[in-house]
C-alpha cells in the first residue's frame, strides 16, 4: 500500500512540476481536454509544450490531471448595502467553532450545512476535513493536504481505484493517447464522485440506434 | 408493355413472321429499357473516374492525392461542407488494443452518440458501430441481454456489455470478402476501402460480433452536423450500397488520439492504447487485470479486451 | 472425327445453327406466346423493381444489419439445388446407361442452364453496388480465392453453366448438322459435370457451414443436406416439365424416365428428412444458446413468431410428399395429377426449407441476440418474381431449341 501512495503522490508531483512548466500562472485552470486541435486551450498547451527550453530532445507531452480549484468559498447569504455578495472561506467561521470530531451528518448540526447528504461509508467530517485549517484537508496521520491535491486524500483509502487510475484504468480521459503527437487530461476524483455521496449517478440513456424493426418501444421513422 | 396480343394465324410466310417476331423483340426491348430507366438515375450518382478506380492499396501517391481531391469536391458538391479527408497511415510499432471495465460501464450509450456523431452516421437511423448490451448480472449468455432497453441505467441487478469491432486477429469478415475489399493493416485495425466494396455483405454474415454495418441507404447529414475532419478509411461520408465498421477512429488514433467513444465515456470504463508499449496503460491491464475476450471459442482473437474490477 | 475436315464450314454454319434455334424457339402455338409474354411482364416488373433498388438504396428491401441476407440469398440457395437436381438425369443416363434417360437427359442440362442463370440474378440482385460487378472478375478485379468461399462459388457457379452450356451447345449443334455427335467431345465433359454438379451445391453449403458465427449454419450436415433436397427438387421439377412437355409436343419416351426420376425422390426425400431430423434431434436435445436459432424458427423466441408458419408449411408439404412417392401407385398414367401435386409439394417445401427455413434463421436471432425478424417487401417479390419470369423464358426456350432432338431418338 505505502508503494501504491508513493507511486501516486510521486505521479501528482511530476504532474504538478510539469504543469508549472508548461501553463501560464494560473495553473489550477480547468483545462478540458479537447478532442480539436483549434481549441485554444490544448493549442497553448502543445505549443509551449514544444518551445519548453527544458525539454528540448524530448517530444514528450504531459499528462495532466485535473484539479480543483482549491478550498471551497460559502456564498454570503445577504448582501452589503452596496448591493454587493461575497464569499468567505471556510475558516472564516470554523477558526472560531470548536470541532465537533464525532458528526457524521447533517441533522445533528443546529445551523448551516443543512439538508447535505452524506453517503460516504460511516466516516466523520473530520475523517477528511482538517480541524486545525479548514481551508484544507487532513490526511489519517495528521498531514495537511491542499484542497486541489484531494486526490492524495481518496488514495488512502481508494487504493484499488488509486493504482487503476495511475494506470489509465479508472477515470475518464481525454486528448492523446500518444504523449509523443500531444498532452493527455485525466479527470480527478471529484469529477465525477461528489466526495459526500461518491456513488456515480444513475443516468439517462437517451440515445438508442434506431434499428428497423427492432425497436419495440418507440416506433420507426426510417422508411 | 405488351400485353395486347394479335392472334397468329399459322403462315409458313417465312418474312412475314419474320417482321413480327421483330417487331416484337424491338417492342420488349424498348419495354425493357423503359422498365430499367431507374438506373439513369443511378448511373449519374457514380462518376467515371469513381467507377474505374483502383483498389486502396494498388493507388499510386498521385491517384490516392487525386481520389481524395475528387471526394472532397463531392462532399462539398452533394453535403455544402469543406471536408477534409486525410489518409492516415498506421504508425510504425503500433498494435491498437481497447479494453472496457465492465464494473464501471453503466450502459448510458454516450459511447454509442459520440461514434454515431464522429463517424458521420445517418442521422434518421441513429447508425452507430457500438451495440450495448444489457445483461443480467450471473450470466455471460447474450441471450439473455437486451440492445433495447431505456431509461434509467445501471439497472441493480444487470451490467452492461458495449460491443464493436473487435479488430480481430484471425478476422473472419476479412476471410470471406470475395474482392479484397476489407483488410487488416499493421496497426491491427480491420479497414473497408468504401470504393472497391460491391456490397454482397457476405462479411455481414460472418462476423460474430455484429460490428458491420450495410448503408441500405446513402447516409444523411445536415451539413452543420457533418464532421470535417475525416478518414479516407473511416470516417468520410460513405455511399450507398457498401458495408462500413469501427476504425478504432482511425482518423484519430493514427494521429495519436483517442477514441471519440473513449473520451465521450463519462464512467472512464474505456481504455484505448499500444499493445506494444510495455509502459502503456492497456498493458497494464492485461497484465494486472483478469480480461476476457468475446467468443473466444470461436477462434476469432479479438484486440478488445473485457474485465471487471 | 469430322473436325478438321469441316473446320471452314463451321465459322458459317454454326451462326446458322444459332439463328435456326432461334427461329425454332420462337415459333410456337397461341398458348407459347401468351405463356411467354405473360413472362416478359413478370421480368419486365422485377427489372423495374431491381432499376428502383440500386437507384434508391437496397433500403426498399425488409433486410437489416441484423438479416442482412434474405429472399434473394434464400433463392439463390435454392436454384444452385435446382442447377444440381438436373444431375440426377444425367447419372442414369452416362453411369448406369439408361438409354431411355440418356434420349432426354438433356432436358435436365438445360434446366442447368437455366437454374445456374437464375443464381446469378439473384447474386446480382443482391449486391449493393452491381456496377462494382468487375471487381469480381478474376485479372481485372481483385479475386480473394482461394480464402473466400464465395469466390470458389463464382468459379464453380460460372464452370457449371459453361459445361453444360457446351454440352448441350455441341449436341443440339451436331443434330442440326445431322452428324452422330462424337462421345470424345462431350462425354468426358458430361463425367466432369458430374462431379461439378455435386461440387456446386457443396461449396455453397460451404458458404454457410463455414462461419463461426452462425451456430445454425456450423454445422458439417449442411452440404449433404443441400445435395439431398437438391436431388428432390430438381427431379420433382423436371418430372412436372416431362409431363408438360408430353402433353404440348407428344415428344415420347419419357414414361420410363419419369418412373426413373420418382424413384430416385422416393428415396432423396426420405433421407433428406432424416437429415432434418438428425439436425434437429441435435438442436433441441442440447439445448443451450446455440439452438435459439431452431426454436425461433420452429416455435418463435420472446414471441417473435414470424418464421413459425413457414416451417411448418414446409414440413407439412415434404412429410406429405414423402408419403406420396412412397406410394408405388403414384406411378401408374391415372394418379399423373397426384404425381404432379407430390412433385409440387416437395419442390415448395424444399424452397421453403432451404431458404426462409435456412437463410433467414441463420440471422435470428443476430449474434448479438437480438431478434429482429424479416419478411420479404414488396420490391424483393418483384424482383424474386421476376428472375423467375426469366429463369422460366430461358428454360422454355431452351427446351423449344432441343425439341427436335427430343422427338427424335437417337436409335
Amino acid at each position: 500500500m505505502p508503494r501504491i501512495t508513493s507511486l501516486i503522490f510521486v505521479s501528482l508531483i511530476a504532474s504538478m512540476v510539469i504543469a508549472a512548466l508548461v501553463t501560464p500562472l494560473d495553473q489550477n485552470s480547468d483545462v478540458i481536454a479537447a478532442d480539436d486541435e483549434s481549441a485554444p486551450a490544448n493549442a497553448l498547451l502543445a505549443e509551449s509544450a514544444t518551445q519548453a527550453p527544458a525539454r528540448p530532445k524530448s517530444p514528450t507531452y504531459t499528462v495532466t490531471i485535473r484539479r480543483p480549484d482549491g478550498p471551497p468559498r460559502i456564498e454570503l447569504a445577504g448582501s452589503d448595502p452596496q448591493g454587493r455578495s461575497g464569499t468567505v472561506a471556510c475558516s472564516t467561521c470554523h477558526s472560531v467553532r470548536p470541532p465537533a470530531f464525532q458528526n457524521r451528518n447533517a441533522t445533528t448540526l443546529d445551523e448551516f450545512h443543512q439538508g447535505m447528504q452524506f453517503n460516504h461509508g460511516t466516516i466523520a467530517c473530520y475523517s477528511c476535513h482538517n480541524p486545525d485549517d479548514a481551508d484544507s484537508l487532513r490526511l489519517a496521520d495528521g498531514t495537511r493536504v491542499d484542497y486541489s491535491d484531494v486526490m492524495t486524500l481518496c488514495s488512502q483509502c481508494h487504493g484499488p481505484q488509486a493504482t487503476s487510475f495511475a494506470h489509465g484504468a479508472h477515470g475518464g480521459i481525454n486528448g492523446f493517447w500518444d504523449l509523443s503527437r500531444g498532452p493527455q487530461v485525466k479527470n480527478n476524483c471529484v469529477d465525477c464522485h461528489d466526495p459526500h455521496a461518491p456513488a456515480f449517478p444513475k443516468m439517462i440513456v437517451d440515445f438508442k440506434p434506431k434499428d428497423r424493426f427492432n425497436m419495440p418501444h418507440t416506433d420507426s421513422d426510417d422508411h | 408493355m405488351e400485353t395486347s396480343k394479335p392472334s397468329l394465324p399459322i403462315v409458313e410466310n417465312f418474312s412475314r413472321r419474320a417482321a413480327v417476331k421483330g417487331g416484337f423483340a424491338t417492342l420488349g426491348a424498348a419495354a425493357f429499357v423503359a422498365a430499367v430507366s431507374p438506373l439513369r438515375q443511378a448511373a449519374k450518382n457514380t462518376t467515371a473516374a469513381e467507377f474505374m478506380q483502383q483498389h486502396y492499396t494498388e493507388l499510386s501517391p498521385e491517384q490516392k492525392t487525386d481520389v481524395i481531391a475528387r471526394l472532397e469536391a463531392e462532399a462539398k458538391e452533394k453535403h455544402g461542407v469543406d471536408v477534409k479527408i486525410s489518409d492516415d497511415r498506421p504508425i510504425p510499432g503500433t498494435k491498437f488494443v481497447y479494453a472496457i471495465n465492465l464494473s464501471v460501464c453503466n450502459g448510458n450509450g454516450k459511447c454509442v452518440e459520440a461514434c454515431h456523431k464522429e463517424n458521420n452516421h445517418d442521422r434518421a437511423t441513429n447508425q452507430s458501430y457500438i451495440r450495448v448490451i444489457e445483461m443480467p448480472k450471473g450470466t455471460m449468455d447474450m441471450e439473455q441481454g437486451s440492445t433495447t432497453y431505456t431509461g434509467a441505467v445501471p439497472k441493480d441487478d444487470k451490467f452492461y456489455l458495449p460491443v464493436q469491432c473487435q479488430q480481430c486477429d484471425e478476422p473472419p469478415c476479412v476471410d470471406v470478402c470475395p474482392v479484397k475489399a476489407t483488410w487488416k493493416e499493421e496497426d491491427g485495425i480491420v479497414v473497408v476501402d468504401y470504393n472497391w466494396c460491391i456490397g454482397c455483405r457476405y462479411c455481414e454474415a460472418a462476423c460474430p460480433y455484429h460490428a458491420r454495418r450495410f448503408n441500405w441507404k446513402a447516409p444523411e447529414i445536415p451539413a452543420e452536423e457533418i464532421n470535417p475532419n475525416q478518414g479516407y478509411l473511416s470516417n468520410r461520408v460513405r455511399p450507398v450500397g457498401v458495408v462500413e465498421k469501427c476504425t478504432y477512429c482511425l482518423h484519430r488514433t493514427r494521429k495519436g488520439k483517442l477514441p471519440a467513444c473513449l473520451e465521450a465515456c463519462p464512467t472512464g470504463a474505456r481504455v484505448f492504447g499500444n499493445i506494444l508499449d510495455k509502459d502503456s496503460n492497456i498493458r497494464w491491464i492485461l497484465e494486472n487485470k483478469r480480461v476476457y475476450i468475446l467468443k473466444e471459442e470461436l477462434g476469432t482473437k479479438p484486440a478488445f479486451f473485457y474485465y471487471f474490477d | 472425327m469430322s473436325n478438321t475436315a469441316t473446320k471452314q464450314n463451321h465459322i458459317s454454319s454454326y451462326p446458322k445453327f444459332i439463328g435456326r434455334s432461334l427461329w425454332l424457339a420462337t415459333e410456337g402455338s397461341f398458348g407459347f406466346y401468351a405463356w411467354m409474354t405473360m413472362l416478359t411482364a413478370i421480368f419486365l416488373v422485377g427489372a423495374n423493381a431491381w432499376a428502383n433498388q440500386v437507384a434508391g438504396g437496397m433500403v426498399g428491401t425488409n433486410m437489416t444489419d441484423q438479416v442482412s441476407w434474405g429472399l434473394y440469398i434464400a433463392n439463390f440457395t435454392f436454384m444452385v439445388g435446382l442447377a444440381a437436381g438436373g444431375v440426377m438425369m444425367v447419372i442414369p443416363a452416362y453411369l448406369y446407361h439408361d438409354r431411355k434417360m440418356h434420349d432426354v437427359v438433356i432436358i435436365g442440362e438445360l434446366l442447368a442452364v437455366a437454374a445456374i442463370v437464375m443464381c446469378l440474378m439473384f447474386v446480382v440482385a443482391d449486391l449493393g453496388r452491381p456496377d462494382r460487378f468487375w471487381h469480381l472478375i478474376p485479372g481485372i478485379g481483385k479475386f480473394n480465392f482461394p480464402i473466400s468461399m464465395l469466390t470458389w462459388d463464382v468459379i464453380v457457379l460460372n464452370g457449371y453453366l459453361v459445361l453444360n452450356l457446351h454440352i448441350c451447345g455441341y449436341l443440339l449443334y451436331m443434330r442440326f448438322l445431322g452428324h452422330r455427335p462424337n462421345p470424345v467431345w462431350y462425354v468426358p465433359f458430361v463425367m466432369i459435370s458430374i462431379v461439378w454438379a455435386i461440387s456446386i451445391h457443396t461449396v455453397t453449403a460451404f458458404l454457410y457451414c463455414g462461419l463461426g458465427g452462425r451456430p445454425f449454419w456450423n454445422t458439417a450436415l449442411l452440404a449433404p443436406r443441400f445435395l439431398a433436397s437438391a436431388f428432390v427438387s430438381g427431379p420433382a421439377f423436371i418430372i412436372v416439365s416431362m409431363i408438360m412437355i408430353k402433353r404440348l409436343t407428344g415428344v415420347t419416351g419419357l414414361e420410363q424416365p419419369i418412373a426413373t426420376l420418382t424413384k430416385i425422390i422416393r428415396v432423396t426425400i426420405l433421407i433428406n428428412l432424416l437429415m432434418v431430423a438428425s439436425e434437429l434431434f441435435t438442436e433441441f436435445y442440447t439445448g443451450g444458446s446455440h439452438a435459439s436459432a431452431a426454436k425461433y424458427l420452429f416455435f418463435g423466441l420472446h414471441g417473435k413468431t414470424a418464421l413459425v408458419p413457414w416451417t411448418w408449411t414446409a414440413i407439412g408439404l415434404n412429410v406429405t410428399a414423402a408419403l406420396l412417392f412412397l406410394w408405388s401407385g403414384i406411378l401408374s398414367e391415372r394418379w399423373r395429377p397426384l404425381l404432379i401435386a407430390a412433385c409440387a409439394m416437395a419442390f415448395v417445401g424444399t424452397w421453403i426449407e432451404k431458404g426462409m427455413g435456412l437463410i433467414i434463421p441463420g440471422f435470428i436471432p443476430s449474434t448479438l441476440h437480438e431478434i429482429v425478424e424479416y419478411v420479404p417487401s414488396q420490391l424483393e417479390w418483384k424482383v424474386t418474381v421476376g428472375i423467375w419470369a426469366f429463369g422460366l423464358m430461358v428454360f422454355t426456350i431452351a427446351i423449344k431449341t432441343a425439341l427436335p432432338t427430343l422427338k427424335q431418338p437417337s436409335h
